[in-house]
């Protein structure tokens, strides 16, 4: 893992992965607009588009935001490792149209679990996203591997059978409070395009 | 051919004599620092001190005593140089490191179905330390970057959490897994386990790789290919049984039960529901009314909301609350799972009594607020 982590590194350092800054109103997918109080750092890594826009303030390996937008039923939410050669690849989770709160509060579970790392959740409750109803999720995780220790908060809403979220993970002792408030506000500018 | 068939003519294998006593030698006295084996020793050490305040670590002194009691009889002399970690991580593994670390992970303690089989897997290891297997593999290797792989196998968890379903008992050379099976398989029986579960550890293992590596990735994939096939394996295992020896399936459980909610919570949280459906199956098999596997499938089936999966999900956790209820131990959780079926099959009344059962038994739980707000649509 951590020569993975290496090797990603190296590559952003050397500028394979496209990092701009992002301030202002933002649209995301051309399905949803969201309004930034200061710039962030929108992150193209290499190797295989995500469904959604990842952006950081210190890094992608100390934080990260991540934003569906207009993301279809039955897509992936990540995308999937590598197929075997019978075609098969672990589960990553997937959206489908009329998913209850909880299901939708689950993915979030499985998304930062799937690598083993231990998540914990700390909060369920309904809330609104997009002007949805949706979810809010509070969890914890310790990541496999660095030990690392994390906060993540994250809301959710399905909107005319797509899903549109945003979820912030970081460090739970300094990073994650002092970038919360900013989250917060991204996640209650939040507007879906009709 | 199917696992349970393979395993048909095992026991008529079984030899009758007793096991021959293996010769475990004196303890080992540390490496000198300038040394190949000796700077290995102070790399696991370092490890083991990170892995000492790691978040990971289960800090349950009863768990870790009767773990540690098992290396003890196990090792004989060799017992108070191997210190246990028990490690929350939910794959099927352990690792044992030159130094005398050894880490056991919470996803094997789920899986074993009783102490010979958990004894299997310690057993196996502790050979390849008796054996300094580590030191053999780690000067046989030609560039760095192997070798900084191969010592990762014995750190933090994670590094060879991408190997998956255990890797520990992958990251040797062909002679030196036979060898640790083989010295693992004396240690077993002269303990007084029954080497009969040592098979039975591979077939389940097998079980759920077949899942994501199809049905021949015993013969394929690369974490068994340049190992002994596991047929080989478990026939080589079986011509070892000897007769005697216990299963001891009860002081395991007693041991475990205070941790395998949040453990089937873990494997589920992993989101290969297919694989977990193979392996709550195994434990419903053994234990129909296991509460906590009952309701692991059915929370599987309903996390993955397919075809039928559904009413198997609803058949599944109505006797896990049955069960839960018959015992009278608490499994919030599978009411709660209950509720949410009854919910997706629009059957409000039984959704309101089982999201209220969820309430009453976990007024502190995360999702108590989204709970309540269900119990609002629903009550006319």
């Amino acid at each position: 893992m951590k020569k993975l982590l290496l090797i990603a590194l190296t590559l952003i350092v050397v500028g394979c992965a496209n990092i701009v800054k992002v301030e202002g109103e933002q649209t995301i997918n051309s399905k949803m607009t969201v309004k930034l109080p200061q710039a962030w750092n929108k992150v193209n890594l290499p190797g295989g588009q995500q469904p959604y826009e990842l952006w950081t303030q210190d890094g992608v390996f100390v934080d990260q935001l991540r934003i569906w937008a207009g993301i279809n039923s039955g897509a992936n939410l990540v995308v999937a490792p590598q197929k075997n050669s019978q075609g098969k690849a672990p589960r990553v989770p997937v959206f489908s149209s009329g998913m209850k709160l909880d299901q939708i509060a689950s993915l979030f579970e499985q998304m930062y679990a799937i690598d083993g790392s231990a998540v914990t959740l700390d909060k369920v409750e309904p809330a609104s996203f997009g002007a949805q109803q949706g979810v809010r999720v509070e969890f914890s995780v310790v990541v496999q591997g660095s030990n690392l220790q994390l906060k993540g908060v994250a809301w959710a809403a399905e909107h005319k059978g797509q899903f549109y979220a945003t979820s912030y993970v970081a460090p739970r002792l300094s990073f994650f409070p002092r970038y919360l408030p900013q989250v917060q506000d991204i996640a209650k500018s939040a507007v879906i395009k009709a | 051919m199917a696992v349970g068939g393979m395993f048909s003519g095992l026991q008529a294998q079984a030899q009758t004599t007793h096991p021959p006593e293996a010769d475990l030698g004196k303890r080992f006295d540390r490496p000198a620092i300038d040394t190949d084996e000796g700077g290995m020793w102070a790399m696991m050490d370092r490890e083991e001190t990170r892995l000492r305040r790691s978040p990971l670590v289960i800090r349950d002194a009863d768990l870790t005593k009767y773990l540690q009691d098992m290396v003890c009889q196990l090792t004989q002399t060799h017992c108070p140089d191997v210190r246990v970690h028990v490690v929350r991580t939910p794959w099927f593994n352990a690792s044992m490191a030159p130094n005398g670390m050894m880490q056991v992970w919470s996803g094997l303690l789920l899986r074993v179905e009783n102490e010979a089989q958990l004894a299997v897997v310690l057993g196996h290891e502790l050979a390849h330390y008796l054996e300094r297997h580590s030191i053999e593999r780690l000067r046989d290797m030609k560039n760095r970057a192997a070798a900084a792989q191969f010592i990762g196998m014995f750190g933090l968890a994670g590094a060879i959490g991408q190997l998956g379903i255990l890797a520990g008992m992958f990251a040797f050379s062909r002679e030196h897994e036979t060898r640790a099976d083989r010295l693992g398989m004396k240690l077993l029986q002269q303990a007084g386990w029954s080497g009969e579960e040592a098979p039975k550890v591979w077939g389940n293992l097998l079980d759920e790789v077949k899942i994501v590596g199809g049905e021949d990735v015993g013969k394929r994939s690369p974490l068994f290919a340049t190992h002994p096939a596991i047929e080989d394996r478990r026939n080589e295992l079986s011509k070892l049984i000897t007769a005697g020896g216990q299963s001891k399936p009860e002081p395991l459980v007693k041991v475990l039960e205070k941790h395998r909610l949040s453990w089937v919570q873990d494997e589920i949280r992993r989101g290969q529901f297919e694989e977990s459906m193979v392996l709550f199956g195994r434990m419903i098999k053994a234990n129909p009314q296991d509460a906590l596997a009952l309701y692991g499938r059915g929370e599987s089936h309903r996390l993955r909301a397919g075809k039928d999966d559904t009413d198997k999900a609803l058949a599944d956790l109505q006797m896990a609350t049955a069960a839960d209820s018959a015992e009278k131990k608490t499994v919030p959780e599978a009411w709660r799972s209950l509720g949410l079926v009854h919910q997706q099959r629009k059957d409000a009344a039984p959704a309101v009594q089982a999201f209220e059962k969820y309430l009453a038994l976990a007024p502190e739980a995360a999702d108590a607020n989204l709970i309540k707000h269900y119990l609002t649509e629903l009550k006319p």
